[in-house]
C-alpha cells in the first residue's frame, strides 16, 4: 500500500542534539569560566572568538610589518643611520629586499646588515653630492649689495 | 677673511674617496673573494630567494612551506632562479636586484603537498541576525632546500 501522508503517531525527533552541541563546545574547551561548559554561553563566546580571529588575520600583517620596521630602525641606528634614509638609499641602490628579510638579517647576520648599512650610507653621500652640484651660481644672475639711503 | 656662521654650509662636508684608488680597491676585493670562492673557504652559505611572491632567507637542509600549489610532483628537484643575496661568514654577494644565474645555484625538492588546517572565517553583525561562517582549506607545499652553490665568476 502506498501512504500519501504519514500517520499521526510518527514524529520526527532530533536525535543528534548531543553532537551538534559538542561541535560548538569543542572550540570552547580552553575558555575560562562557565562558557567552556554551558552551551548558551559558549555559543556567544565561540562566535566572538571566530570573528576576532578573522579580523586578527588581517591585522597580523600590519602588526608584523610594524615590528620589522621597528627592528630595522633599531639595527640601523646602531650603525648610525636612520630608518627612512636606510630604506630609501637601499631602494635607490636597486637592492630590493623586503622588511622581513632585512629584519632577519639584522638579527642573525650582523655582518651582512653592517655591509647593507654601509652601502646605504655611501649612496646617501653620493646623493648629497649630486644634489649640491658644482657649487657655482647659475648663469645670468648677478648679485649686488643694495644701499638704502 | 674671518670665519662666520655663514662661511660654510650648516651640513657636514661630504668627501668621497678618490675614484681611481677606489677602483683599484674594488678590483682587489673582487679578486680576493673570487679566490676564496674558488678555494672553497666558506662555511655554511645562506641565500635570500624570491619565490612564490615572497622572500625567504634560506640555508641548506631547511624546510619551507608555501600557501599555494606548485606544478611539480613530490620528489621533483627544483632550481630557484631569483636569488637576491648570497652570504657566507666572511663575504656577502648582494644582487641589484638579482644575482646572475651562473653565479648561484639553489636546489630544492618538493617533499609534501597537503592542505592547511581548516581555518574559520566568520562575519557577525549584532542585533541584525546576520552571521556567516565559512571554512577555508587551502593547499600547501613543503620544499626542502638541498644545496646552495656559488661559482667563482665575479668580475
Amino acid at each position: 500500500m502506498v501512504f500519501l501522508s504519514a500517520p499521526k503517531w510518527l514524529r520526527s525527533r532530533l536525535t543528534d542534539r548531543f553532537w551538534r552541541v559538542q561541535e560548538v563546545l569543542k572550540y570552547a574547551r580552553h575558555f575560562r569560566g562557565r562558557k567552556n561548559r554551558c552551551y548558551k554561553l559558549a555559543v556567544r563566546s565561540v562566535r566572538r572568538a571566530f570573528v576576532k580571529s578573522t579580523k586578527a588575520r588581517r591585522e597580523k600583517k600590519r602588526f608584523l610589518r610594524a615590528l620589522w620596521i621597528t627592528r630595522i630602525e633599531a639595527a640601523s641606528l646602531e650603525h648610525g643611520l636612520k630608518y627612512p634614509s636606510f630604506i630609501s638609499n637601499l631602494l635607490k641602490s636597486q637592492v630590493e629586499l623586503n622588511r622581513k628579510v632585512i629584519a632577519d638579517l639584522a638579527i642573525y647576520e650582523p655582518k651582512t646588515f653592517k655591509s647593507l648599512a654601509a652601502l646605504a650610507q655611501r649612496r646617501r653621500q653620493e646623493g648629497f653630492l649630486a644634489a649640491l652640484g658644482d657649487g657655482k651660481e647659475p648663469e645670468g644672475i648677478f648679485s649686488r649689495i643694495v644701499h638704502h639711503y | 677673511v674671518a670665519k662666520t656662521s655663514l662661511t660654510s654650509p650648516p651640513w657636514p662636508e661630504v668627501r668621497l674617496p678618490d675614484p681611481v684608488e677606489e677602483a683599484k680597491h674594488h678590483a682587489e676585493v673582487v679578486r680576493k673573494v673570487n679566490a676564496m670562492i674558488a678555494a672553497g673557504q666558506y662555511g655554511r652559505l645562506f641565500a635570500v630567494v624570491h619565490f612564490a611572491s615572497k622572500q625567504w632567507k634560506i640555508t641548506s637542509e631547511d624546510l619551507i612551506m608555501m600557501d599555494n600549489v606548485l606544478q611539480a610532483e613530490c620528489g621533483d628537484r627544483i632550481r630557484m632562479e631569483k636569488v637576491l643575496l648570497v652570504g657566507a661568514d666572511d663575504f656577502t654577494l648582494i644582487g641589484r636586484p638579482l644575482l646572475g644565474k651562473e653565479l648561484v645555484r639553489v636546489e630544492a625538492t618538493v617533499i609534501e603537498k597537503t592542505e592547511s588546517w581548516p581555518k574559520i572565517n566568520m562575519r557577525f553583525r549584532k542585533r541584525h541576525n546576520y552571521q556567516r561562517k565559512k571554512i577555508i582549506v587551502h593547499p600547501q607545499t613543503v620544499l626542502r632546500i638541498n644545496t646552495i652553490q656559488i661559482f667563482p665568476c665575479l668580475s
